[in-house]
């Protein structure tokens, strides 16, 4: 299959919000498609509705609508869960609740979507270049990174009766065995991510490991998609490069990557696109040529 | 009044409000500015708590199924509208969630507490139904405002950690959760509170006013005991009833957060 055939796609994305009884529209009929491996950079002035964008990407915006496709499925094909299971939204602001930096870690494995597996792919797939010891487990299901078509049905609709049998489980001690501290360790390694102490409460991380972490946390749960929310804004310089590079590393293992970005270009993205009063516009990188 | 072994008499109730009346005056002099509305709930507690003496005298006296079930239906519409007036930040339209959350409750109150336990002749002995009734509400009202209270601040102020749940593939309940089980833990308090301290410290109302009317007090405190597990095990239903029935109402059909102004 060719890099070029287009893992993601969205057309007609339009975001009106209602400020003060107005309906403000903040875009309208964008288009967009990236492929797999490919870093896409969207730039533009604040308020301009970059995060906005991601978010309707993520089918997370209450205020957005849009058609989207996920290897030549349609959104409507997927439940919301399934869905942003496969295109992730990683927010600015690092959220990691939980006792300690592990449990933060591991707090998508402990939602449904994920319970049902029986063991976490590949996970440091996107990582994996760099890994040297072979972390996966034999009976893993083949994860795509590649971007081939697979089914949207991969994971089961949540029914009444799982989530009824998903009360009364105890997701944290599942969630510990789909993903072991040495899993959790070895992948944060691989990320360059050394200085994180899995043991020590989240709170006590520094802005640049907190994100690192967030990010750490996400790329985990493999999506297809990535939508980086600005996750370097507020880092110096040795932090955002180290961000930079875990996720140029998780774009060569096939991972789509849309990063919202204020820092000047830092040559990883194939394309610029720039978001400004309503319409998206679009340079290739000389990065991009090459690829 | 008879059955009492020892009755008020106006003069007694004179007197209890002249207590009243003297502490809203201290009061006024201290300048704490509580005295009138002391001395005005205490004269409106008076004449709810023989308002309804009198009724229950009545509905007694007649010994009617559908005036009993009258009187509930009257007493649960009005929990409904203090359990709504007493909620702060709660979206409107959830008159319909709080009715039947208490509505169910009520109804398990008095199949199981009555009918099961106490199993009186006739069957809707109402001195029985309407008090227990009473008692029920009063504690359900204040857990259901405290804890739907609680439940949308916790939303609000968790909104960037739904977010995030949300985006790493969390259903609305998952997201939802930690808000719902706080609400209900400190709905629950004052109960938790009030079974561990009975007995010790507290002699409970019901417990006394039996004891008072010359009943025995073991009696008593099997009767209060039973009312108290009952009052305990069915807040925590009529809490868990409305967590499940109002935690969407942060949530769009496609599982979006929607903040308070969208609600």
């Amino acid at each position: 299959m060719s890099s070029t055939e287009n893992v993601f796609t969205a057309n007609g994305v339009t975001c009106i919000v209602p400020t003060q009884g107005e309906r403000r529209t903040i875009f309208k009929n964008l288009e967009f498609a990236i492929a797999p491996g490919e870093i896409v950079d969207l730039v533009g002035p604040s308020g301009s509705g970059k995060s906005s964008l991601l978010t309707a990407f993520a089918r997370l915006n209450p205020h957005a609508t849009g058609s989207f496709t996920l290897d030549g499925h349609d959104s409507d094909e997927f439940t919301p869960q399934q869905w942003r299971h496969e295109v992730a939204y990683l927010p600015q602001k690092p959220i990691l609740p939980g006792e300690t930096v592990a449990d933060a870690i591991r707090l998508p494995f402990t939602l449904v979507i994920r319970a049902g597996a029986d063991s976490i792919g590949n996970a440091s797939d996107a990582v994996k270049a760099d890994v040297t010891a072979d972390v996966s487990t034999p009976h893993a299901a083949p994860v795509n990174t590649t971007g081939a078509p697979s089914s949207p049905h991969r994971i089961g609709k949540v029914g009444l009766g799982r989530r009824f049998v998903a009360l009364f489980r105890n997701n944290d001690q599942q969630a510990r065995r789909l993903l072991t501290d040495q899993k959790i360790r070895m992948t944060l390694d691989a990320m360059g991510c050394e200085d994180i102490d899995l043991a020590r409460p989240p709170h006590d991380l520094s802005g640049g490991q907190a994100a690192r972490v967030s990010l750490a946390r996400t790329l985990l749960t493999e999506p297809k998609v990535l939508l980086a929310d600005e996750v370097d804004a507020g880092l110096d310089d040795e932090n955002a490069e180290k961000v930079a590079d875990i996720m140029a590393t998780a774009a060569a293992g096939g991972m789509a990557i849309i990063r919202i970005r204020h820092r000047p270009p830092d040559g990883r993205a194939s394309r610029i696109v720039t978001l400004a009063n309503g319409t998206l516009t679009e340079k290739t990188t000389k990065t991009g040529a090459q690829a | 009044m008879t059955g009492n072994a020892y009755d008020i008499d106006i003069w007694g109730l004179l007197v209890a409000l002249a207590m009243v009346a003297v502490a809203a005056g201290i009061s006024e002099l201290m300048r704490i500015n509580i005295g009138k509305t002391l001395l005005w709930s205490a004269c409106r507690a008076l004449l709810q708590l023989c308002a309804m003496g009198f009724i229950i005298g009545y509905v007694i006296r007649t010994n009617n199924v559908f005036l009993v079930f009258a009187v509930i239906a009257v007493m649960l519409v009005a929990a409904v509208q203090i359990t709504l007036s007493r909620a702060k930040g709660i979206p409107k339209g959830l008159a319909g969630p709080v009715l039947l959350s208490l509505t169910i409750t009520m109804l398990l109150m008095i199949s199981l507490v009555t009918e099961l336990v106490v199993r009186p002749h006739p069957w809707y002995a109402p001195q029985l139904v309407v008090p227990l009734t009473g008692m029920l509400l009063g504690n359900t009202v204040s857990a259901l405002a405290v804890g739907l209270s609680r439940f949308y601040e916790s939303m609000n102020e968790r909104r960037d950690e739904i977010d995030t749940l949300l985006a790493l593939g969390s259903t609305a309940w998952e997201a939802a959760r930690p808000s719902i089980v706080s609400s209900i833990r400190l709905g629950l308090l004052p109960t938790t509170a009030t079974l561990a301290s009975c007995g010790i410290v507290t002699i409970p109302g019901m417990m006394a006013g039996q004891v008072i009317a010359g009943g025995d007090p073991l009696e008593a405190a099997k009767y209060q005991f039973v009312v108290f597990a009952a009052i305990a095990a069915l807040t925590l239903v009529a809490d868990s009833l409305i967590m499940a029935m109002v935690y969407r109402t942060c949530f769009t059909a496609d599982d979006q957060y929607k903040p308070p102004e969208m609600r």
